[in-house]
């Protein structure tokens, strides 16, 4: 304490200084100068000291060194009465003058001070404000919060921030259940309350919420008892206000970061409710597939299994024979359905990895022809493979999904004596498979949703509706989905391309790798 | 003597159903739902049960299809036939590339289990007895021993790689043959990832074999697994 009095005498060391040399010099100019110039000396001493004293002292201390001059120099010397009255008018002039510059002086530093805690506060805030940009949770920096009010007041602070589903929220700090309430209340009114503040002015603690721009999402506690001998360091120009300040900035950190809680909150729901409705929007096209697709295959095996059940005595053997391969046949479409919506789930999941390798065209399309044929010996397929088609780099169960499932489609939608062909050909920069047919076409307005699984039902049936009449009327589902999706893992594309003489070629273009150069024979 | 089958299956339904389907064929069918219960089987086996082929379905409750493997590679020839759930099984690659004979994959019929069945015993003890060295599939034939080729009676010239490429697919002729197998026994454990390789030379074979090399009726592809040749016909 004693030591504190100490440094704060110091300060004032270098106005006793200019003061001490003043008077000198007035001692030792006073044979030489006249008085009206001796006074010049003394108004310049009481200016300069003014830089280092408090207004009222300077103004004192002013009052006393020309009181002094008086006594010394002003004729009579030795006594206080003033004999000239311009002897008189010099004094008093001096005495405003030196009031005036201490009173300037002082305006000027309450001005420099302001200015300086401005800069402080601007810059607390800045350095808060890149901290919780920088943190992917800001509660991670609530302790940083915490640190800036504490500098703020002085005293312990205490914190309640809302978690980031924004439904709970965690204290920081120990508090007690009046601490505790307060906090709520302040967090759900987005009040604040205590000295100042307009609300529970009784206080002598502030409650601050946090807000951000629609709601609050926190709230901190600051203890006042120590702050307010705080408060007495601020300059003393606005000392009813200097509580004010305080407040103001610890309200702009606390709405900082509540801010910055709020946008987590948000980015975070945000985030949530797009992965919830695309999962929605998966489920939903995976429910549509079961309920649609299934249940025709699933039928026909009931009743043609129930039937083998039931009527077997009733049954030639011819009629078993044909109910037998109508539930081979369903299964094998049950199968193949189940592979699409297998596959569609898995393509649509994050961080997929493709098995790709080094493939032939030449064997993909075979391998797809041979299974066709196994379904259907009668298929009328052909293939058109260019000479010069490169090896593809991809994943070969995928590209035989994505073939088989458009051959399938043309089948479905094409008279069965048109022959449905399997093109390939190479480009600069792409290889382009296709699969062409004879048939009906799609209509316009159809021609990119068929690539679009997520149909609801009634859409899916309003699909069917074009086909012509005699056509399978079957798993419209997700197999072309599915191929598109295949087409967009690989790096390429899937569309639909209008034939000119009727019929449609679904072509898939995949960015063509250069292979890897290989030592042959002769 | 009727054949051996143990059918290593966990699902009831579909282990009693293959059970009734392989017995009406005039196999002798022990079953086993784990792997445990088929290890056990497999150390004690009893003189009048040999076991002469093993279907091995993975997914089993209690571990990994490759022991049980190794486990047969070391005492046994059997050959074994795999059956996955999976189109895309890294296991079934892994089992096949370790010496299982050949797979399914559910759902397939009654016939093609049979089929596969056929050719897995055809080649039962394949490397214990002389190799197969004949090979006939429409007018191909081919005679490894001889290291002669005729298509249609017309005699065909094969480069030393496309040779040694077909010999080792004639060798497993009806089994599919993995991609790495291939590699390996072909060019050697240094090429075993040059997948570029074996499609370019199995595209020259076609080219000189097949009608159509785009709808091949002899060098099957099994896509993501291998190749297999077909059948003889003789």
């Amino acid at each position: 304490m004693l030591s504190f009095k100490l440094s704060r005498y110091l300060r004032h060391w270098p106005a006793f200084l200019v003061w001490c040399l003043a008077w000198c010099l007035m001692f030792l100019l006073d044979p030489h100068l006249d008085l009206a110039n001796l006074s010049m000396i003394l108004i310049l001493a009481a200016s300069v000291a003014s830089l280092w004293l408090a207004p009222h002292v300077s103004m004192l201390v002013s009052a006393f060194a020309i009181l002094a001059f008086n006594w010394i120099f002003v004729p009579p010397r030795g006594t206080f009465s003033v004999d000239l009255r311009q002897h008189a008018m010099l004094l008093a002039t001096a005495l405003a003058v030196s009031w005036i510059v201490a009173l300037l002086m002082a305006l000027q530093r309450t001005y420099a001070s302001r200015a300086e805690l401005h800069a402080r506060q601007v810059e607390q805030l800045r350095s808060l404000s890149e901290a919780l940009r920088d943190a992917e949770d800001p509660i991670q920096q609530a302790t940083r919060l915490q640190d800036f009010l504490t500098a703020l007041i002085d005293a312990p602070v205490k914190l309640l921030l809302a978690t980031q589903d924004a439904k709970t929220a965690s204290f920081i700090g120990e508090v007690n259940v009046d601490e505790r309430s307060g906090l709520w209340l302040s967090l759900r009114q987005a009040q604040a309350f205590g000295p100042g503040c307009g609300r529970h002015e009784e206080l002598d603690v502030w409650y601050l919420p946090l807000r951000g721009r629609s709601a609050s999402y926190g709230a901190a506690l600051l203890s006042l008892n120590r702050s307010l001998n705080l408060a007495l360091r601020l300059p003393h120009s606005f000392p009813p206000s200097a509580l004010n300040i305080i407040r103001q900035q610890a309200q702009a950190l606390c709405d900082q970061f509540g801010l910055a809680l709020e946008r987590a909150i948000t980015q975070r729901q945000a985030n949530e409710a797009r992965s919830d409705a695309q999962e929605q929007k998966l489920r939903n096209t995976l429910l549509t597939a079961i309920s649609h697709d299934y249940r025709t295959p699933l039928a026909t095996i009931m009743g043609a299994a129930s039937s083998l059940h039931d009527q077997e005595s009733r049954l030639s053997v011819g009629q078993r024979q044909q109910l037998a391969t109508t539930i081979v046949d369903e299964v094998g479409q049950l199968s193949r359905i189940t592979d699409n919506i297998l596959q569609l789930a898995r393509l649509d999941a994050p961080g997929l990895q493709l098995q790709s390798d080094w493939e032939s065209a030449e064997e993909i399309v075979g391998a797809v022809i041979r299974r066709m044929r196994q379904r259907n010996p009668a298929l009328p397929l052909r293939s058109q493979i260019d000479p010069s088609v490169q090896l593809l780099y991809c994943d070969a169960l995928l590209m035989v999904q994505l073939l088989d499932n458009l051959i399938d489609n043309a089948c479905r939608y094409s008279q069965t004596t048109a022959p449905i062909e399997i093109v390939v050909r190479q480009a600069e920069k792409h290889i382009m498979l296709a699969v062409r047919d004879r048939g009906v076409g799609v209509p316009v307005d159809w021609r990119e949703r068929i690539f679009d699984a997520f149909q609801s039902a009634a859409t899916v049936s309003q699909a069917d509706a074009w086909r012509e009449p005699g056509t399978q009327r079957r798993g419209a589902g997700v197999g072309l989905a599915v191929c598109r999706a295949i087409a967009i893992a690989h790096g390429g594309t899937l569309n639909l391309r209008v034939r000119q003489n009727g019929g449609a070629s679904f072509e898939c273009h995949l960015p063509f790798v250069v292979p890897p150069v290989t030592a042959l024979e002769e | 003597m009727t054949l051996g089958v143990l059918l290593v299956e966990d699902d009831r339904e579909f282990r009693t159903m293959l059970r009734e389907a392989l017995t009406v064929e005039g196999y002798r069918v022990m079953t086993a739902a784990s792997l445990s219960e088929a290890r056990a089987m497999l150390i004690h086996i009893r003189p009048d049960a040999v076991i002469d082929l093993l279907v091995l379905d993975l997914g089993l409750p209690d571990g990994d299809g490759a022991e049980l493997l190794s486990l047969i590679r070391k005492d046994h020839a059997m050959p074994v036939l795999v059956i996955s759930a999976r189109q895309s099984d890294g296991l079934k690659i892994h089992l096949l590339d370790a010496g299982a004979d050949d797979y399914l994959v559910k759902p397939f019929s009654i016939g093609e289990l049979l089929a596969r069945m056929r050719v897995a015993l055809r080649h039962r003890g394949a490397h214990l007895k002389a190799a197969v060295t004949r090979y006939a599939h429409g007018g191909l034939l081919i005679d490894l021993a001889a290291h002669r080729l005729s298509l249609n009676n017309k005699n065909l010239h094969l480069t030393p790689t496309e040779f040694k490429l077909l010999a080792r697919l004639v060798r497993n002729a009806g089994q599919v043959v993995t991609h790495r197998q291939l590699l390996l026994d072909v060019w050697g454990v240094e090429f075993s990832e040059h997948t570029h390789y074996l499609r370019l030379f199995m595209g020259q074979l076609r080219a000189k074999l097949e009608a159509n090399p785009a709808d091949p009726q002899l060098l099957l592809t099994e896509p993501g697994i291998g190749y297999r040749l077909a059948e003889p016909t003789d």
